[in-house]
């Protein structure tokens, strides 16, 4: 006792002294027990502190409280700086006879639970995580029961100290992802990490890379699916979005929806969304290339079609595709930033006004309108958000090389991006697996969604010692 | 932070992979002008004599399979330096390097050569070559576990195209073929060699011994490799021999091309520059291997320069090389004499690796 | 990664600025020849005419038709490119017409200049005009706006029904060069205000020898292959009473199969057996299908009588020493390659003993009797 005495009045100092000038600190002395309270009023449950601890305090005696402060939900504190980081993280500090104590009483701010926006779905549950970690935390405990599911607490930024969680089951994920993506998070070295998808890009492998090397998601449901699989997953506090590693090019083709279908309808959608990807990717490049160099590849019947709507249009079909695009993406960029009501009539100018006005000026030919906006649209059937748009910049870059070398020039775009596709590694593991390593039994979860009783076996990108789903092995 | 490329756990080529490798290393543009080598170099059914080649092939693997085994998957180098002093070998690995290079780049000009002839008359070539070396620099920085991924990507991207041989199943007739085997071929040793140069680059497996482990299974895995190329070759040109009669093939240079001319859909057709520019990942890999395998060689003359500057400086050089040969047909003359030197590093480096891991066992013994 | 891309990024940039716009083929600025004609003109030279679509909504016309005499085709490209603002191309070649006259004195040549430009597609349709081919193509036909349509309309839709056979360059090149077999081409005619099929034009290595007419395009069919569809209408005289009678087949089913033969002196002998199975649309005469005998005896009519039309083919072609069937395939595909090489088919063919047979089978009588 006589020890932590000496220390006590200075650590209720020292932590004053680093809370100068914030306002919103308060301090609250309670003299007949002899206990100081400091906590931050905006960031506590007021209604908790005072039920749970101050109705108490007022009405004990001196040796009622001692034995209140050995409960445990006061944690006892020895270093100023930790202190510091609790009341900081919305707890009250107590400072009673010398020693000092805390307890979490963080008020529940922040908004409810709502479905996702971002990733809907028609069939299974709708309800997204939360900006809050705790409910997001909660909502996963709830689907995986199971003492196995471990949650590691790090945290990151030099300044603004954001919690990061990262989950897995044990025995299921294989703990080499699952230290080196500790190591990673802890050898951050940044001031600031406000959203997860901000968080994946100092943690990943390739940072030039485009294509995002770690599968986000805001469904808890998908997360939990991943976890199961074996991945380890990361999140936030102050993200909605949970993303999960290790990452391969394909999994950013599959949605939640695949497995809640019949197992027809779940791989004859995985179908359409590889061949959007395809019509994405080529459309609007092999039109521009088709118009400006290989003439002859076009049927005798469309040819007359063809020429006369482009025999209208001034530029080349490079410049006429890149302006179709360019015009696309502009009402894209401008529909997501606008709130949704004005959004609808983005979507009515742009597409009516701007696409029915551009054919008839003669500004673009009808047959480039259907090819820009089908590729656009297919770009949008693709489910991962992040992936998309680096799709879709893609097609840029192909556009350019069709309209420089036509043919020659797409196939040396898709060269150039499947060998940028072949160096990337997602935490070691390839990106494109199960291309290469080449693993055709998984194809089957991967192109197809086959019944649930031939998915009997975990990926091997995820090297778990469970392959095999049915069973558990410790 | 960065774990760049070589990841957690380094990996070693799987069997697969190593067949693709193979494969896609031997598989090239040669395809395009093969049917019409074999009908003149061998007449009528040229094409019974692929297989022939194939057994060649997969003889020519045991040996490698044999210096595998012997040298208990050390990497050739090893084994050569370990029994010759590394002053003598300085001229074996000078050619090694020059051979390999001349031909990754000559079949580099050879394809673009070709499609400029189908659709862009007037572009230098040198240009699409320029931006194809820029492609093969990067692939092959990526060392050879990414190279073989990208075999295989490419492979599953180009090998659907073999079902586009069903187009011609309406015009094919037996009858064309003829019931006569290699009668009014009139092929001499070169020629010989020439179609022998179609399978040519299965003997690059030699320098993969230090990326592979006993899973990879390396003997069995390349002879499937070859195997692979024999089949599609066979199938091709078996194709192609029923298609066009035979004195109509033998005037005629790149029948494939003209076969792929043929294909039709109702919403495109003439898909021969289409198809023939997706063969650019099968030329992307011929070239890269060998490229890569005179880095592999230069490496060992200069140990101390660095990957990043070896593999541009080998390029650029032998860009500058291929500016030499003009012409398609000089192209091929030039093809002509480095794939015969090829044919003899295929078969004489193989024994010559024998010879010195026989030589280094039996003094071991000896002492 | 990032020093790839550094390098790559100004390639990409020096490939921009270096690629001119020498090999761009905009679509709209070409002139892509849908059909071309060869005629002969005076003193060895060759008159070319090709028609050009119109593409410009505003034009009059919807075609254009250019033409030029030149010893070479490529060399009168050369000339009409000067006619017109856009830029030729023969990409899109689909039918090319070649005059009987300019076909008489051999074909090889003329088929140079599409082998080898490797734009031209194979499959592009070759036809003999009987006639002036490039009064054939600039005549408009009132009720077909684009001549060179109507004509691969008309080629591509009785080459389904089996009146003539569809012959593409590769086809006739592949005949061509094949040393058993003579290439054929359809023979069309003007005929006032619509254009007909006057044959298939039957020649002599590259030289048009002779035609066979349309009437009997069938017959030849039968000959030369197996196939499905087709429609055939024979002549019958009654047995009984020698009234003239008609029957139609439609939905034809052909096989064709082919017996060599060599006597003891190694002169072949070919017969053709063909068995056709047909559904019967029309019938002229008096007796009733329905009936089994008589039904037979129809059956046996008509072979009897397609027989005969076959043999006469057969002996025409014989005559003219063309060997159009493939006979020379059949016979080399039962030799030794020595044997082959010294028989000296074009010498032989007219004396072979060639015959044919056929097995009618009435499928299927329609819904009366």
């Amino acid at each position: 006792m006589t020890s932590a005495q000496e220390i006590t009045p200075p650590m209720l100092a020292r932590t004053l002294h680093e809370f100068e000038d914030c306002c919103d600190l308060v301090h609250r002395v309670m003299p007949g027990h002899g206990i100081d309270l400091l906590y931050f009023g905006n960031l506590i449950s007021g209604d908790r502190l005072n039920r749970d601890l101050l109705s108490l305090i007022e009405t004990s005696d001196q040796e009622q409280l001692d034995r209140f402060f050995r409960q445990s939900q006061f944690v006892r504190m020895t270093d100023s700086k930790e202190l510091v980081l609790g009341i900081l993280a919305g707890h009250a500090a107590f400072f009673y006879k010398g020693a000092a104590y805390t307890v979490d009483v963080a008020g529940d701010e922040g908004r409810s639970v709502t479905p996702s926006e971002v990733e809907t779905t028609i069939t299974g549950p709708h309800d997204a995580f939360t900006e809050q970690a705790s409910v997001s935390l909660a909502m996963i405990r709830k689907r995986i029961k199971s003492p196995h599911l471990k949650v590691i607490r790090l945290s990151v930024g030099e300044v603004t100290k954001a919690d990061v969680f990262v989950l897995y089951i044990k025995d299921i994920a294989n703990m080499d992802y699952v230290n080196e993506l500790k190591k990673r998070i802890a050898d951050i070295e940044v001031d600031a990490v406000l959203d997860t998808n901000m968080l994946i890009q100092l943690i990943d492998d390739n940072a030039y890379a485009l294509f995002p090397q770690m599968l986000t998601s805001e469904r808890p449901d998908a997360i939990a699916s991943k976890l199961v699989a074996g991945r380890v997953v990361g999140m936030m506090d102050g993200s909605p979005t949970a993303f999960s590693i290790p990452a391969s090019f394909v999994e950013f083709f599959s949605s939640s929806d695949d497995y809640y279908m019949r197992w027809l309808i779940g791989s004859s959608t995985r179908i359409l969304r590889f061949i959007a990807l395809f019509i994405t990717v080529i459309f609007t490049a092999l039109y521009v290339s088709v118009t400006t160099y290989h003439y002859e590849m076009i049927p005798q019947n469309l040819i007359l079609t063809l020429a006369e709507s482009r025999s209208r249009v001034p530029f080349p079909p490079v410049y006429e595709a890149l302006i179709m695009e360019l015009t696309i993406e502009l009402l894209r960029e401008a529909g997501a930033r606008l709130p949704s009501k004005i959004g609808q009539t983005i979507g009515i100018v742009g597409g009516i006004v701007i696409g029915q006005a551009a054919v008839q000026a003669g500004l673009t030919s009808n047959i480039l309108i259907i090819a820009v906006a089908s590729s656009t649209i297919a770009s949008f059937v693709i489910p991962n958000y992040t992936m998309s748009a680096s799709i879709r910049l893609i097609r840029f870059g192909l556009i350019l090389l069709a309209g420089l070398w036509g043919n020659m020039g797409l196939a040396m775009g898709l060269a150039a991006v499947i060998i940028h596709l072949c160096g990337m590694t997602s935490f070691g593991s390839s990106y494109v697996t199960p291309l290469a390593p080449n693993q055709p039994a998984e194809w089957k979860d991967v192109f197809i969604r086959a019944p649930f009783s031939k998915l009997k076996y975990r990926p091997t990108q995820q090297r778990t010692k469970n392959r095999l789903r049915s069973q558990m092995k410790r | 932070m960065n774990v760049n490329g070589n990841g957690i756990i380094t990996e070693k080529l799987s069997s697969f992979h190593l067949s693709v490798l193979v494969f896609m290393t031997q598989f090239g543009v040669v395809i395009f002008a093969l049917p019409q080598m074999l009908s003149k170099t061998f007449g009528t059914n040229g094409w019974v004599m692929l297989p022939a080649y194939g057994i060649m092939v997969i003889l020519n693997l045991l040996l490698v399979g044999a210096v595998y085994r012997l040298g208990n998957g050390r990497s050739i180098f090893a084994i050569l330096e370990q029994a010759i002093p590394r002053v003598l070998l300085m001229p074996l690995y000078l050619f090694l390097v020059a051979v390999w290079a001349m031909l990754g780049c000559l079949v580099a000009k050879q394809y673009v050569l070709i499609f400029q002839m189908i659709a862009f008359p007037t572009t230098n070539p040198m240009l699409f070559k320029l931006v194809m070396d820029m492609l093969l620099i990067w692939l092959m920085l990526k060392g050879l576990y990414n190279i073989s991924k990208a075999a295989t990507l490419f492979f599953w991207f180009s090998v659907w195209m073999i079902l586009l041989v069903f187009f011609f199943y309406g015009e094919f007739k037996f009858s064309r073929l003829t019931p006569f085997i290699l009668k009014g071929g009139e092929g001499g040793l070169r020629d010989y060699v020439g179609i022998f140069a179609a399978f040519l680059g299965y003997e690059l497996s030699i320098l993969t011994f230090q990326y592979t482990d006993a899973k990879t299974k390396f003997l069995r895995s390349t002879i499937y490799g070859s195997l692979l190329t024999t089949v599609f070759y066979t199938y091709i040109c078996f194709v192609a021999f029923g298609f066009f009669s035979f004195q109509q093939l033998n005037k005629m240079l790149y029948p494939i091309l003209d076969l792929m001319a043929f294909i039709r859909f109702p919403f495109i057709e003439r898909l021969e520059n289409l198809f023939y520019g997706f063969f650019l990942f099968t030329v992307l890999l011929t070239v890269v291997m060998y490229l890569w395998s005179a880095k592999e060689a230069c490496q060992r003359i200069v140990p101390k320069i660095k990957e990043g500057v070896l593999a541009p400086a080998i390029v650029l050089t032998a860009y500058v090389m291929a500016f030499f040969p003009e012409t398609l047909s000089e192209v091929q003359a030039w093809l002509q004499v480095f794939s015969e030197l090829e044919c003899i590093i295929a078969m004489g480096l193989p024994m010559l690796l024998l010879l010195v891991l026989g030589l280094t066992r039996k003094k071991a013994s000896g002492t | 990664m990032m020093k790839a891309s550094a390098k790559l990024l100004p390639a990409l940039v020096l490939a921009v600025v270096m690629t001119g716009c020498g090999d761009q083929r905009v679509l709209e600025k070409l002139g892509f020849s849908q059909t071309s004609s060869y005629d002969i003109a005076d003193h060895d030279l060759t008159e070319f005419a090709v028609s050009i679509p119109r593409a410009e909504p505003q034009a009059q016309t919807k075609r254009e038709v250019l033409s030029a005499v030149a010893p070479s085709g490529k060399e009168a490209r050369i000339k009409l490119a000067r006619q017109t603002n856009l830029l030729l191309v023969s990409g899109q070649l689909r039918n090319t017409l070649f005059s009987v006259a300019i076909a008489r004195n051999g074909m090889e040549k003329l088929l140079d200049t599409l082998v080898r430009d490797p734009s031209v597609s194979p499959r592009l349709k070759i036809s003999i005009v009987n006639g002036n081919a490039k009064k054939l193509l600039e005549k408009e036909y009132k009720q077909h706006p684009v001549t060179g349509k109507y004509i691969d309309g008309l080629l591509e839709k009785e080459a389904i029904g089996r009146t003539i056979p569809l012959t593409t360059l590769y086809s006739f090149t592949r005949d061509l060069y094949d040393d058993g077999i003579d290439p054929v081409a359809p023979v069309l005619k003007d005929e006032g205000d619509h254009i007909k099929i006057d044959g298939i034009g039957l020649f002599r290595d590259d030289r048009y020898m002779t035609k066979i007419p349309p009437s009997e395009g069938l017959v030849f069919a039968f000959l030369r292959g197996s196939f499905k569809q087709g429609e055939v209408s024979v002549h019958l005289t009654e047995e009984k009473n020698s009234a003239k009678s008609a029957i139609m087949f439609s939905s034809i089913l052909s096989r064709r199969s082919v017996k060599v033969r060599r006597d003891a002196s190694g002169t072949p002998s070919i017969h053709y057996h063909i068995k056709m199975k047909g559904a019967v649309l029309e019938y002229t005469g008096n007796a009733s299908l329905a009936e089994d005998s008589e039904r037979e005896q129809i059956e046996r009519q008509v072979a009897k009588e397609l027989t005969r039309r076959g043999e006469a083919i057969i002996k025409h072609m014989q005559q003219n020493r063309v060997d159009s069937l493939g006979m020379g395939i059949a016979v080399r595909n039962r030799m030794s390659y020595a044997a082959w090489k010294k028989l000296n088919w074009p010498e032989v063919y007219p004396e072979v003993k060639a015959t044919c047979s056929f097995n009618v089978l009435i499928n299927n009588i329609g819904k009366v009797e």
